[in-house]
């Protein structure tokens, strides 16, 4: 079968530890132009699958292949993957500068990549400091900028938005999103799904090491939540009433004394039955549960299956 | 090539190199120059009938070891402590050539400190015993050159030791540890281990064959040359055990 030059392949990837086992017969493949989220919670597998792709930590059985190929096998592995998996790994004394410079010749990469990079992560003007100096944020620019140095087509990041300000954010969003739409392969970590809704395109999500899911993130949305109408009225029962006539099930909210969720419904035929049955509402609006709380959720009841 | 170039980079470009590169020329010279003062009394009352003054010139060198060592173990140690090595590994994940291309850039460094070093210590130990009338090193004598090439030598290899250990301790106090032991501790309490087997500790212990390398009169069974080979080969089978490690352990 032809392996896409650019993607990631994870085959039945294990990695067994004396006592525990971090990677548990995990398969997925991360595809080009799209921005991949890999969302696990702490512990959950993720550092040693991107180390096993990196060949830094070697399969217990499996494969973890970029383009088919190890690492070992390529000439310049850093033209084709770049990665920033602990943003504090660069020497504290040596200036930002001098580090590009070690890395991009490495490579075989033209020193002029080294300005051109320092200033595409906006550290131009810290580049003859030592990176022991750098804020976290600093350094997380200085980490993307050595994976990126060598211009390569599939990029990997551990965690890039830890220890990020909010402009930063935005900024590594709107970078990982480019680097996407410029058709390269990108995969990132994060242990918080508020960080996946807004940057991925396509999620990953693994827990104790065993894939829970691997879909476009609109497919994840539609698969694992459900769309209610809220609805609040001074006279809940009522309406409830009103509902069930309708054929429809009302939850009362057991937080809110004038508050119900009601399922498989839209805004508009709530409203109509309200209309009809003459009750008044103060609020009519479509809610649905936050992928922070699905995510909890799965974690948490594979956590009592296993 | 390019690897080489950047490991290149990568040793210039911190100053801890630097530092222990000039601290093992001082040092050499300084220690050198002491254990000269200390003795110059006894000398003059009783000059010993294998008084060497090449191999005196030398003695700091047992201090300098642990300076050059170290220098070898950071380019690993470094890297280990700050995490630097996942970013080496991922570039040139080929990690025999990592490591020998460390090895070389070191040996070089090396090379250069231990030609100093040794320039140094002879320079002032033999004014230092010329000053206060005691026999001089002939320059034209052959065995007075070997013995300053095998001193250079033991340094270099000392150097490449140190990457080994740092590879294998990846932690600087590690390293040093077995440094100091090997190095020091070992060579100076093995003569006095019982029987046969204080003679061949204080014969055979790679580092004390090789310190008796760079004297010029006999000490033992051994020639010059041959405990030089000894630290030779010691070194290399620890460079290969370093490797092995490096190849198999998971970063």
């Amino acid at each position: 079968m032809p392996q896409n030059p650019s993607s990631l392949q994870a085959h039945s990837l294990v990695k067994r530890y004396r006592h525990l086992t971090a990677v548990n017969d995990l398969s997925f493949e991360v595809r080009p132009g799209v921005v991949t989220g890999f969302l696990g919670p702490n512990g959950a597998g993720k550092s040693t699958t991107l180390r096993m792709f990196l060949g830094l930590d070697r399969p217990t059985s499996g494969a973890a292949t970029v383009g088919g190929l190890r690492l070992a096998e390529m000439p310049h592995p850093m033209r084709i993957v770049g990665a920033m998996l602990d943003a504090r790994a660069v020497h504290p004394r040596r200036t930002a500068a001098d580090h590009l410079a070690a890395v991009a010749r490495a490579g075989a990469v033209p020193r002029s990549r080294v300005a051109q990079t320092l200033g595409l992560v906006g550290l131009d003007d810290s580049a003859n400091r030592p990176a022991g100096d750098f804020s976290l944020g600093m350094k997380q620019r200085l980490g993307i900028a050595t994976a990126l140095i060598g211009d390569p087509g599939i990029v990997i990041f551990d965690e890039p938005l830890n220890g990020l300000d909010p402009e930063g954010i935005r900024w590594a969003r709107s970078l990982m999103r480019g680097l996407a739409a410029e058709g390269r392969t990108v995969l990132f970590s994060s242990h918080l799904m508020g960080e996946m809704e807004l940057t991925a395109d396509h999620l990953v999500v693994i827990h104790h090491g065993r894939l829970l899911a691997d879909q476009p993130l609109s497919a994840f949305i539609a698969d694992h939540t459900t769309e209610r109408v809220r609805a609040r009225t001074p006279d809940r029962r009522g309406l409830i009433t009103a509902l069930d006539r309708a054929g429809l099930e009302a939850v009362p909210d057991t937080a809110s004394p004038d508050r119900l969720d009601v399922a498989g419904v839209t805004t508009d035929h709530v409203g109509r039955i309200a209309a009809v049955a003459g009750i008044e509402l103060s609020e009519l609006s479509s809610v649905r549960e936050s992928l922070e709380d699905v995510f909890l959720t799965m974690t948490s009841t594979q956590k009592k299956a296993a | 090539m390019d690897l080489l170039a950047s490991e290149w980079i990568k040793i210039r470009s911190i100053r801890t190199t630097w530092i222990l590169a000039l601290g093992t020329v001082v040092v050499t010279a300084m220690v050198s120059l002491l254990g000269i003062s200390g003795l110059m009394a006894d000398w003059h009352a009783h000059l010993p009938a294998d008084f060497d003054p090449t191999g005196s010139s030398f003695k700091g060198i047992l201090v300098g070891q642990i300076l050059i060592a170290t220098l070898g173990a950071q380019t690993f140690t470094s890297e280990y402590a700050s995490g630097q090595i996942i970013t080496s590994l991922t570039i040139a994940p080929r990690r025999a050539v990592l490591m020998a291309t460390k090895v070389a850039v070191t040996a070089l460094v090396a090379l250069a400190t231990a030609v100093l070093a040794v320039a140094c210590s002879f320079v002032v130990s033999q004014a230092t015993l010329a000053a206060a009338g005691l026999p001089t090193a002939d320059l034209g004598d052959a065995s007075t050159i070997r013995a300053m090439l095998c001193a250079v030598g033991y340094l270099v290899l000392t150097a490449v030791l140190g990457v080994a250990l740092g590879v294998i301790t990846r932690s600087s106090s590690g390293a040093l540890a077995v440094v100091v032991t090997v190095g020091l501790l070992v060579p100076a309490l093995a003569p006095g281990l019982p029987g046969v087997v204080g003679d061949i500790a204080g014969t055979y212990w790679p580092t004390t064959a090789g310190q008796a390398s760079y004297t010029t009169v006999d000490a033992g069974p051994l020639t010059a040359l041959a405990g030089f080979a000894v630290m030779g080969v010691f070194t290399l089978w620890t460079t290969l055990a370093a490797q092995l490690t490096l190849r198999t352990r998971d970063a």
